[in-house]
C-alpha cells in the first residue's frame, strides 16, 4: 500500500481510539480568523467550509465533507493566528485531535516519519494542482477537474459554496451543470 | 466655501477609528444580541452593519481606482465642496447624536440578509481600507476628482464629498447599531 495511505489509515484509527467527538451546529465555527490552529479534524458526517474574508467576498478555499481531514494547516503548522475562518454548513460531526497527539504518532517510529513526509509530499503536489485550478479559465473546464477529485461533490455541498470554490457565479456553474 | 484638507482627513480619519472601537465592541457580544430587534421594522446590529457593508461594496472600490488613476495628485491643502455633494454630506451628518430618519435605498436594504459574525470582521477589513485611502487622500486633489455614486449614472460628485458622505453614513449608522443594542 502507498506510503501515505498507510498513514492515513494509521490517522484515521487513531482518529477513532484517541479522537475527540463533537457535534457542531450550522453556522457554527470549528476555528475563526485570528484564532491559533491547534487541532486536526476528522468529519464524520456532515459539511463545512474553509473560507478567506476579504473586505467584500467570503472565498471558499476548501470543503470538508464525510471523511475527510480538515483544519487551518498553516495555522496549525506554523503556530500563527489562522488566516481562515471554518464553518459548519449543516450539523457536523467532527472527531478531534490535537497537534501533540498528531506529533506522537507522527514520531512513533521511522516508518511512521516516512509516511507521513510520503503524506506531506502529496498535499503539496494537491496545493499546485489548486493553483493550476485557479488559472483555468473555462468554467466547465475547471468543474471538470474538481469533478474529477471529487465526484460526490453536489450531493455534499450547496451550489453556492461549490461555486464560490470554482471562482465562479452561481447562476454560471447552473448553467454549464443543465448544458 | 473651502474646507482644510488635513484638517478634513483627520477628523474623518478619527470618525473611522471611533467605528472600528465600537465594532470591535460589538464582536463581544452574542449572536442573539446581535441579532436582535427592537420591532420587525428596526434595524438590528448585524443589519446595521451589513447595510455599510453594501455601501463599502460600491464606493470602495470606486475610490480606490479613481485615487489610482489621477494624475491630480501633489499638495492641495484645500477642498471646495461641490453643491450636490456638500448636500449630501450634510444629509448623512449626525446632529447632537440624533439621526434623521431616511428611507434606504432598496438594494441596499439589509433586511433578510444572511448575516454572521462575519459581517462584523468585515466592516472592519473595510475600515481599515477607508483609512488607506484617506491617506492616500491627502496627497490628491479632492476637488478635482470625481467619482460616481450608487444612486444614479449621471450624477458624480467631487472625492472629497464621496469621502465625506461615505463616513458621514458610517458614523450614522454606528450610532443606530449602538442604539439597537438594547439593554
Amino acid at each position: 500500500m502507498a506510503s501515505e495511505l498507510q498513514f492515513i489509515n494509521k490517522l484515521i484509527n487513531s482518529f477513532s481510539e484517541i479522537g475527540e467527538m463533537k457535534i457542531i451546529a450550522k453556522g457554527d465555527y470549528l476555528i475563526k480568523e485570528g484564532e491559533i490552529e491547534k487541532n486536526l479534524y476528522w468529519v464524520e458526517s456532515g459539511a463545512v467550509r474553509v473560507f478567506y474574508l476579504t473586505e467584500f467576498e467570503e472565498h471558499v478555499i476548501r470543503l470538508g465533507y464525510k471523511n475527510s481531514f480538515i483544519n487551518s494547516l498553516s495555522s496549525f503548522i506554523k503556530e500563527t493566528p489562522s488566516e481562515f475562518f471554518i464553518e459548519a454548513i449543516r450539523k457536523t460531526t467532527i472527531k478531534v485531535i490535537s497537534k501533540e497527539q498528531l506529533q506522537m504518532l507522527v514520531h512513533e517510529n521511522t516508518d511512521s516519519l516516512k509516511q507521513y513526509l510520503a503524506l506531506m509530499e502529496i498535499l503539496v503536489t494537491q496545493q499546485i494542482d489548486r493553483e493550476i485550478d485557479l488559472l483555468i479559465t473555462s468554467p466547465a473546464e475547471r468543474l471538470k477537474r474538481v469533478l474529477a477529485r471529487s465526484p460526490n461533490l453536489f450531493q455534499e455541498i450547496p451550489l453556492k459554496y461549490i461555486a464560490s470554490y470554482l471562482r465562479m457565479k452561481p447562476e454560471t456553474l447552473s448553467r454549464i451543470r443543465n448544458s | 466655501m473651502q474646507i482644510n484638507k488635513e484638517q478634513l482627513i483627520s477628523e474623518l480619519l478619527s470618525l473611522t477609528e471611533r467605528a472600528i472601537i465600537s465594532v470591535k465592541k460589538f464582536k463581544t457580544l452574542d449572536i442573539t444580541q446581535l441579532n436582535f430587534k427592537n420591532t420587525p421594522e428596526q434595524w438590528s446590529v448585524l443589519e446595521c452593519i451589513e447595510h455599510l457593508n453594501l455601501y463599502g461594496d460600491f464606493y470602495l472600490p470606486e475610490m480606490q481606482k479613481q485615487l489610482l488613476e489621477t494624475t491630480h495628485k501633489g499638495n492641495f491643502p484645500f477642498f471646495k465642496p461641490g453643491i450636490i455633494g456638500n448636500y449630501f454630506a450634510g444629509l448623512m451628518k449626525t446632529k447632537n447624536g440624533k439621526i434623521k430618519k431616511m428611507k434606504s435605498p432598496k438594494d441596499k436594504n439589509p433586511v433578510s440578509s444572511v448575516l454572521s459574525i462575519t459581517t462584523l470582521d468585515r466592516f472592519l477589513k473595510q475600515a481599515q481600507l477607508l483609512q488607506s485611502l484617506l491617506q492616500q487622500a491627502l496627497t490628491a486633489d479632492l476637488t478635482k476628482i470625481k467619482t460616481a455614486i450608487s444612486l444614479s449614472k449621471f450624477i458624480k460628485l467631487r472625492l472629497g464629498d464621496t469621502l465625506r458622505f461615505y463616513a458621514y453614513h458610517i458614523e450614522r449608522h454606528i450610532l443606530q447599531a449602538e442604539k439597537a443594542m438594547g439593554s
